[in-house]
């Protein structure tokens, strides 16, 4: 049975950038917002450190709030929210591999991205493997 | 000095073990408690665990706030702190490889140390190595 880790918080109104910083940190580290409420991320060592500094972190801004490490009840909202979470990275390796057929691409550009998008990689997605395997072969056509 | 952390140290805390015995206090004792365990004052100065005075503030690591708070000029250092912090925080804009590279093999010190106490010993080796070659590689280097 997977393991979430869920956090709340609330931030005053003023001023928005503090707002704005926190989603954006959330959103780099590949957590998914539900019904604009709660953020869910699995528990792994990483992302449990890092909640752990988010919560710290929100409280030191002047807002409030709760993490928790959460079991689903129903089972099947497990698989529910893993797709979600591919979806979310498969959306990017989708557009990387578009890009990689294209006869001129900026390969550095498109690594960056794809390591970017692997580190929000959770459940290992197919697609993540098809574009490091481009990638390489790609790689290779340049010499 | 005594000082207190959470145990399963990684990539911060060696690197702020390392800090503090190599340039703030080098008679400093460790203790490492369970993770999410009050820290008493009694204990010592508690490092890298949340809320207190010596951990993550503004984005930046605790190695970070360290350094600054001691008041160590050293490029070098600084340095470290930078790839301290895209390794052990979230980071828009990274500019140091490096980073995620150290946090992977702190990780992995840890997994194959019997205790923090070993992993603090081989975290101290791994960022001796660091120094040394960011020094040998800097621009004011003989």
């Amino acid at each position: 049975m997977p393991t979430w880790l869920l956090l709340h918080y609330r931030l005053p109104n003023k001023p928005s950038a503090l707002r704005v910083y926190i989603w954006r940190k959330l959103k780099r580290l590949g957590a998914i917002l539900l019904h604009e409420a709660v953020w869910v991320l699995p528990d792994l060592p990483r992302t449990a450190e890092q909640v752990q500094w988010l919560t710290a972190e929100i409280q030191e801004m002047g807002g409030k709030a709760y993490s928790w490490r959460a079991n689903s009840i129903l089972g099947q909202d497990d698989e529910t929210i893993r797709q979600q979470f591919n979806e979310q990275v498969d959306a990017i390796y989708t557009d990387l591999l578009k890009k990689l057929e294209k006869p001129r691409v900026d390969l550095q550009e498109i690594s960056r991205q794809y390591q970017q998008t692997a580190a929000q990689d959770f459940f290992h997605s197919r697609l993540g493997s098809l574009v490091r395997d481009k990638l390489k072969s790609k790689r290779g056509e340049k010499l | 000095m005594k000082w207190l952390t959470w145990k399963n140290i990684g990539v911060d805390r060696m690197g702020c073990i390392w800090l503090i015995r190599r340039w703030i206090d080098p008679q400093a004792e460790f203790t490492f408690i369970s993770s999410g365990e009050k820290s008493s004052v009694n204990n010592g100065e508690p490092f890298d665990i949340p809320g207190e005075h010596y951990s993550h503030h503004s984005g930046h690591c605790t190695f970070y706030a360290l350094l600054a708070e001691n008041k160590i000029n050293d490029p070098i250092l600084t340095r470290i702190a930078q790839i301290v912090d895209e390794a052990d925080e979230v980071q828009e804009v990274t500019l140091e490889p490096a980073a995620l590279g150290l946090d992977l093999i702190c990780r992995g010190l840890r997994q194959i140390s019997r205790d923090d106490f070993e992993a603090l010993e081989r975290g101290c080796l791994i960022y001796d190595a660091l120094y040394a070659q960011l020094k040998m590689d800097s621009p004011n280097s003989p």
